[in-house]
């Protein structure tokens, strides 16, 4: 919990790159007459080239009516055009071709034994619901989210200035649209797991020995193993941060100014990146890349084997309590329809 | 071109094959065999009919734990829809501009959003549940996938247009609605219109019998 | 194609009418019936869902009756019915289906799934498509006059008896009597009692009222194997004699079943009303009881729950007449939680308890009455239909469960108040 808290605080920090640069400095004029413009101050002051805000008086009313020229922001358009779009970038690619040589040289992980066919319960139809109505509005945020982050360096070259504009306004319409459903789908989840996932004895041994990833070493699990469970409070909490800078953005009528709205836009592509890069690895995980755990999400229930291979805690429990059920019982339950229906059902 | 299409005969095609295709269902409904009931009846058939229609809208207490999700859900997408369909200021600017004639109070901006987001994430859950639930998963037909999905898409594509600035995204939004009138009377989307005589036969049933159903 | 496929559509074909039309337009495969069904709700095997019951009738609806199946039918796009879609519904529509009309309850588009389910029984009963149970006892009855095979001569062994426990005459083919009672095999059968309790009532209330040698049997095997046909002919019977012995009404027993089939599709069946009334025994009960024509005394200390007949009360109407006897005789009743139209059924109407075929599905079904009953805490369970009490008896055995089961109008003869001798 400490180590999310303190992450958190990073990410406050991080808008202070946009004024790396510093203020410039006052040129040198020679000794003599002095040739200073009167009004150099007054525009120094305007520039904010000493880096105090200035708040003036101005007829207009309005948020920021008194600041006449936003210097930060500058810094802050700046820092959003060349790093914090090329780090995104950079940082999405990463992670493919991360997941990439994972898959080529790790491959697939398999039980030992392989599938019984006979399974246990993991998952009720309202959890898996939550997961992936949580997933559908996430994805949707994501993409119009990265449309309308790398649109411009990596768009418009490839569609034209047109079609990206059209793109771009669909984008935001959609994404600032669907963004607080995200927040409702976070709460319904936060409520739904979040007694499973609190970290318990056995994580920092799971953590410690690779999640078993690494080599053939068996490794103990709960229902949730260590690695979920992280990925989890990295949702709900970094999804928080998100969804409140969210808010913050797509609702600038209680007052908010231009450098809350900075910031606050920073901490959510931040945020968001976190989020999408690590979903990634999330996704890989829980379809290709490890045999049988797709099952759960997508039916609620999960071979015996799977369970006593990746969460034999809980799998212990499953054998204790008598959970386990039959393959035909399984085929009964999840409504395969009888196998006499050979032209099966009819369909308009 | 396309753009005189969707604007043009295709907007009146469309119109044309869900006014005639609801009522030619309409009417075989009310023109098919119904043989009369010979029994003495203990109560009154008309009231108890009109009583049910409304009635369904809300379940019986017995089975509220159970359907609770696809009640919030449903609620949530239906009048969402509804708000969006006959209060959305684009919307009733088009009506009164292309078929009525006139125009009535529309939503405020807020409310459109609100009643957007409700009707979205009404009928994302609702999908889901079909997908999810074993039952809903072996009865469900492609027809009950395509209305979903193809509403969806509806409701997707206008939001995408909200800015009203992009002719594409508006022709986009107008097309797909074009094809959800075409599939409509051959739908289960038709639950629109017959889920009114169909609670009315059956409140007629159980109230000749005097049981409030 | 063959013969039973023929003839099954040719039935189904027969039954699609303007309901058909409005309940298939409107269902969009929601599955809240699923919830209500305790065939699903026991077992959780979606194929249970009542709506996929009526997926034989549903598919042929869609096929040639619906808009886009007519097109798609004309393209050569439709896949046709098999004897497939008649033979593995089989199961579905006999063993796990009671007709308790539950689901037709809580459908939000008001389809009456179970009326559906009825018109799939009447084409799958025609074609041959029915457990050999049903079919043997629906033989039985157009044979003999009994499902069970209780002949006239066993119905006056019964009556001997009867009359010899009560010291009552029990009147047999009395012309113009004000009411002609109509038994059940069942009751018969297992709980004789019930006549007994009919001859003490009827003489301390001053009922005129008869027995009929030539219509004796309630039951009515035609309409729980959804045979309209033979159904009608038995109903004919009971018309027949009813008009014989010109009386004024006719008293259906505690079945359930036999109400639906007397009182509400009866006249459909044979295509005319009838020239009297037809009323339960529980309507009576409560009819004499309000006009203070019955009179009883004391009341019964255990704690007493009431099952709900489902063709009595959520089809057939009879929901506050039960209680207000029950409550006469007992002040420590409690009801269900799911009670009156709402109530769950035993698991063996309909024809179920008839199908041996069905015997193990019936059971499991059962847990659901269990588990009503232990939740109330009850003694015992009263109810008005001789099926259910003999199912429920069957249920509570297996579970060894310490519950008595009643029969309401045996409990108010016995709470009847002594009359001086006449």
């Amino acid at each position: 919990m400490r180590f999310k808290t303190l992450l958190l605080l990073l990410c406050l920090l991080l808008p202070q790159f946009a004024l790396a640069d510093g203020p410039p400095k006052k040129p040198n004029y020679p000794e003599g007459v002095s040739s200073i413009s009167p009004g150099s101050e007054l525009w120094g002051a305007v520039r904010q080239r000493d880096g105090v805000l200035l708040d003036g008086v101005s007829q207009v009313r309005g948020v920021d009516a008194g600041i006449l020229i936003n210097e930060q922001g500058y810094r802050w358009a700046r820092f959003r055009v060349s790093e914090l779009t090329l780090y995104s970038a950079w940082a999405l690619a990463g992670v493919l071709v991360l997941i990439f040589l994972i898959y080529v040289i790790r491959g697939k992980v398999g039980i030992e034994g392989g599938l019984s066919g006979n399974m246990v319960r993991r998952f009720s139809d309202y959890e898996r619901i939550v997961h992936w109505v949580l997933a559908i509005v996430f994805l949707f945020l994501a993409l119009s989210g990265l449309i309308l982050l790398l649109g411009r360096p990596l768009l418009i070259p490839l569609f034209g200035k047109e079609v990206f504009s059209l793109m771009a306004s669909a984008s935001k319409e959609g994404h600032n649209l669907v963004g607080p459903l995200f927040l409702v789908s976070l709460l319904m989840m936060i409520f739904s797991f979040v007694r499973r996932n609190i970290y318990e004895k056995g994580d920092l041994t799971w953590l410690l020995k690779g999640g078993g990833f690494i080599g053939k070493d068996h490794v103990s699990g709960g229902f949730f193993n260590m690695g979920e469970k992280t990925w989890y409070w990295m949702v709900i909490l970094i999804g928080l941060v998100i969804s409140v800078s969210g808010l913050i953005l797509v609702m600038p009528i209680f007052g908010q100014g231009r450098i809350i709205m900075e910031i606050a836009h920073v901490i959510h592509v931040i945020g968001a990146l976190a989020l999408i890069v690590v979903s990634i690895g999330h996704m890989y995980m829980g379809s290709i890349g490890t045999e049988g755990t797709l099952e759960g999400m997508k039916t609620g229930y999960v071979d015996i084997n799977w369970a006593d291979a990746h969460h034999d805690r809980w799998g212990r429990e499953c054998h204790e309590k008598d959970l386990i059920v039959s393959a035909e019982e399984y085929a009964r339950l999840v409504g395969k329809p009888s196998v006499d229906e050979a032209d099966g059902r009819e369909t308009t | 071109m396309i753009a005189n299409l969707i604007d043009g005969p295709l907007w009146y095609f469309s119109l044309a094959v869900f006014s005639l295709g609801v009522l030619w269902q309409l009417v075989s409904i009310i023109f098919a065999s119904r043989k009369p009931d010979l029994s003495v009846a203990r109560g009154a058939a008309g009231p108890a009919a009109l009583k049910t229609v409304f009635s369904r809208f809300l379940p019986h207490r017995e089975i509220r734990p159970q359907v609770g999700i696809q009640y919030i859900a449903g609620y949530l997408f239906h009048l969402g829809l509804f708000a969006l369909l006959f209060f959305a200021a684009p919307h009733v600017v088009f009506l009164e501009e292309n078929l009525l004639g006139f125009g009535w109070t529309t939503m405020p901006h807020w409310a459109f959003i609100v009643s957007a987001q409700a009707a979205f994430f009404g009928l994302i859950i609702l999908w889901l549940r079909r997908m999810v639930n074993p039952v809903s998963r072996l009865i469900s037909t492609t027809d009950d996938h395509v209305a979903a999905i193809l509403t969806f898409v509806v409701m997707l594509t206008g939001c995408l247009a909200l800015l009203e600035g992009f002719e594409a995204l508006r022709l986009l939004h107008r097309f797909t609605v074009e094809l959800w009138l075409i599939y409509f009377p051959f739908s289960a989307l038709m639950h629109t219109f017959t889920f009114i005589p169909s609670r009315a036969f059956t409140g007629a049933w159980f109230g000749r019998r005097g049981v409030d159903a | 194609m063959s013969e039973k496929l023929e003839k099954g559509l040719e039935v189904l074909r027969s039954e699609v009418d303007s309901k058909v039309h409005s309940f298939f337009s409107s269902c969009v495969n929601c599955g809240i019936c699923a919830e209500a069904c305790l065939f699903y709700t026991e077992t959780q095997d979606p194929r249970y869902t009542p709506i996929y019951k009526t997926e034989p009738l549903r598919k042929l609806w869609r096929n040639e009756y619906s808009l886009g199946g007519k097109i798609r039918s004309m393209l050569g796009l439709s896949k046709p019915l098999t004897e497939a879609d008649f033979a593995d519904w089989e199961e579905l529509v006999y063993d796990g289906c009671s007709m308790c009309g539950r689901c037709s309850m809580v459908c939000p588009v008001g389809v009456d799934i179970s009326g559906m389910i009825f018109k799939v029984k009447h084409a799958m009963s025609k074609a041959g498509f029915s457990p050999e149970g049903l079919v043997g006892a629906t033989q039985r009855a157009v044979d003999i006059g009994s499902p069970m095979g209780i002949t006239m001569k066993a119905v006056m062994a019964t009556i001997k008896h009867a009359e010899e426990n009560t010291g009552l005459k029990i009147p047999m083919d009395v012309e113009g009597a004000d009411y002609m009672a109509l038994l059940s095999s069942n009751e018969i059968a297992l709980y004789p009692e019930y006549i007994e309790s009919l001859a003490k009532i009827f003489d301390h209330a001053g009922v005129s009222w008869t027995l009929s040698s030539d219509a004796y049997e309630a039951t009515n095997s035609g309409l729980q194997i959804g045979n309209k046909t033979i159904a009608g002919q038995l109903v004919e019977r009971v018309v027949a004699g009813a008009e014989k012995l010109g009386v004024k009404n006719v008293i259906s027993p505690e079945c359930g079943h036999a109400y639906t089939a007397l009182r509400w599709e009866g006249p459909n069946f044979i295509g005319r009303a009838y020239p009297f009334k037809v009323v339960h025994i529980m309507e009576l009960l409560d009819e004499l009881l309000a006009a203070g024509r019955i009179k009883t005394t004391g009341m019964e200390s255990e704690k007493l729950t009431f099952h709900d007949p489902c063709s009595i009360v959520r089809r057939g109407g009879i929901n506050a007449q039960p209680r207000n006897l029950l409550n006469q005789i007992s002040d420590n009743f409690v009801e269900m939680a799911d009670h009156g139209n709402m109530n769950w059924c035993c698991g063996g109407g309909g024809g179920v308890s008839s199908n041996e075929r069905a015997e193990e599905l019936k059971l499991t079904a059962f847990n659901k009455k269990k588990s009503q009953i232990e939740a109330t805490g009850a003694e015992a369970v009263v109810t008005a239909c001789s099926n259910c009490r003999m199912v429920m008896e069957e249920g509570v055995e297996t579970n060894e469960m310490e519950v008595e089961l009643l029969g309401l109008t045996e409990m108010i003869a016995e709470h009847l108040e002594p009359r001086a001798a006449s």
